[in-house]
């Protein structure tokens, strides 16, 4: 009647992790045992009891409040990946990479506008201002880098102290707009008239003025 | 503290088991999860991941009913655990990018519920600025059950709370999870991050402490301590 031989000594080590073939066995022995059928009524009513904890009816007005939540939280999450988008260019880096990456690509592109926009002696009229639009070109940058500045003034509190990692990559990146634009503006400064560097200034701020317009928005 | 004082015999206090319907250990361990409910939990993770909200809403009809519970145990109030449940399921949304199918779905989102609720529980005992002198003597603060729907041995389901608050916070769980909610010891492990020779042990350890607890002295002891 009990082939595996379990006794009394058996009964805790198979409360514990008994199979189901020593359940059985220890069962059978409790046939004829009466301190271990009474162990066993026991530790079988632990287990019967507990479904008085159990309560498994619904709540009609659980899942709306979930759904909604989800629904918030979602549109949050989708507008942080799209203020993030320019990050995706190097989706398998880490964001301290991402940035020395950008900052090195940065470093090339003003080398190499360096190299191919140096004064070769003579002139190059179609990547030369003329001294009248270069006071246009220079008024009008003036009064674009002013609008920028209100920008950054708006963001600095933020940048100041990043509270997200985010906000801390939005710093990193707008540490290394900064110095492209110095960089850039140092070279435009000894060769006032040159078309390309112009457009590399700008195209520096419109990013920066970008990137800052991505931290307001973060701010709301 | 002892015997939590039910006057009732076991075998008065809890139906014969006959009448409840056998559901004893061992043999829950022998029901391995079938390959479409592997694959269910898979597809389901993919889908929550895809930002699918219908998905969700599955996770929560297949599930959400035994996360309320298990909450609503360990917090000891409905309205508790309902935050909770909705606070896990933000958690999930935030962090579905994160999970590896290193473990099942469901299995991931109950360890989300359970540090959940740990959390909600440390956050309710700085808010009331209870020093750890007022605390019992375990690692954290007994929830205080609130009413529930009637039941049919509301005595004991009271007795079965009050004892639960007086285990340890791993003791409870495994406890809760296995006893109450049927998850297997397997799931448990990946739930609690314990082997599943631990949550076998330590569900032992809690139903010796539990029986300790809640049955009456017996006769024997009685006439000992004499």
């Amino acid at each position: 009647m009990n082939p595996m031989n379990v006794g009394c000594k058996d009964r805790d080590r198979i409360f514990e992790d008994g199979s189901a073939a020593e359940w059985a066995a220890l069962e059978a022995h409790a046939a004829t045992c009466a301190a271990c059928a009474e162990e066993l009524r026991s530790w079988k009513s632990l287990s019967i009891a507990a479904a008085e904890l159990r309560d498994h009816t619904d709540v009609p007005t659980l899942w709306p409040r979930i759904h909604q939540a989800l629904v918030e939280q979602g549109a949050t999450i989708e507008a942080r990946r799209e203020g993030r988008s320019w990050r995706s260019l190097f989706p398998n880096f880490s964001v301290s990479w991402q940035t020395a990456v950008a900052a090195a690509f940065v470093i090339v592109l003003m080398v190499s506008a360096g190299w191919f926009l140096r004064p070769r002696g003579g002139s190059q009229p179609g990547s030369l201002l003329k001294s009248k639009a270069l006071v246009e070109v220079e008024h009008a940058e003036s009064a674009y880098v002013q609008a920028i500045d209100k920008l950054a003034v708006e963001a600095k509190p933020q940048l100041e102290n990043p509270a997200t990692p985010l906000m801390a990559n939005y710093r990193e990146k707008i540490l290394v707009l900064d110095s492209a634009i110095d960089e850039l503006r140092a070279q435009t400064g000894q060769n006032p008239s040159n078309a390309h560097l112009r457009y590399e200034l700008l195209a520096m701020y419109q990013e920066k003025q970008r990137t800052l317009e991505e931290i307001l928005e973060e701010k709301r | 503290m002892g015997n939590v004082g039910l006057a009732l015999a076991w075998e008065i206090r809890i139906p014969p088991i006959a009448q409840r319907g056998r559901r004893l250990e061992p043999f829950r361990e022998q029901i391995a999860a079938p390959d479409a409910n592997r694959m269910e939990d898979a597809a389901l993770a993919a889908a929550c991941r895809s930002g699918d909200l219908h998905a969700y809403e599955r996770l929560y009809t297949l599930q959400g009913a035994r996360m309320k519970n298990l909450a609503r145990n360990i917090l000891g109030s409905s309205t508790d655990a309902e935050d909770a449940v909705q606070e896990t399921f933000l958690k999930v949304q935030r962090s579905i990018a994160s999970f590896r199918g290193q473990s099942s779905f469901v299995t991931w989102t109950f360890r989300i519920l359970v540090n959940t609720c740990y959390d909600a529980r440390r956050s309710r005992l700085r808010k009331k600025e209870v020093t750890a002198d007022d605390e019992p003597q375990h690692d954290d603060a007994a929830p205080r059950p609130e009413p529930r729907a009637a039941v049919a041995h509301p005595s004991l389901r009271l007795a079965l709370e009050r004892a639960l608050a007086k285990l340890t916070r791993h003791q409870r769980d495994v406890f809760l999870l296995y006893e109450v909610e049927g998850f297997r010891h397997a799931e448990i492990s990946g739930m609690l991050e314990i082997t599943e020779t631990a949550s076998k042990n330590t569900l032992f350890q809690a139903k010796k402490n539990l029986r300790q607890m809640l049955e009456p002295p017996r006769a024997s002891d009685a006439a000992g301590a004499r």
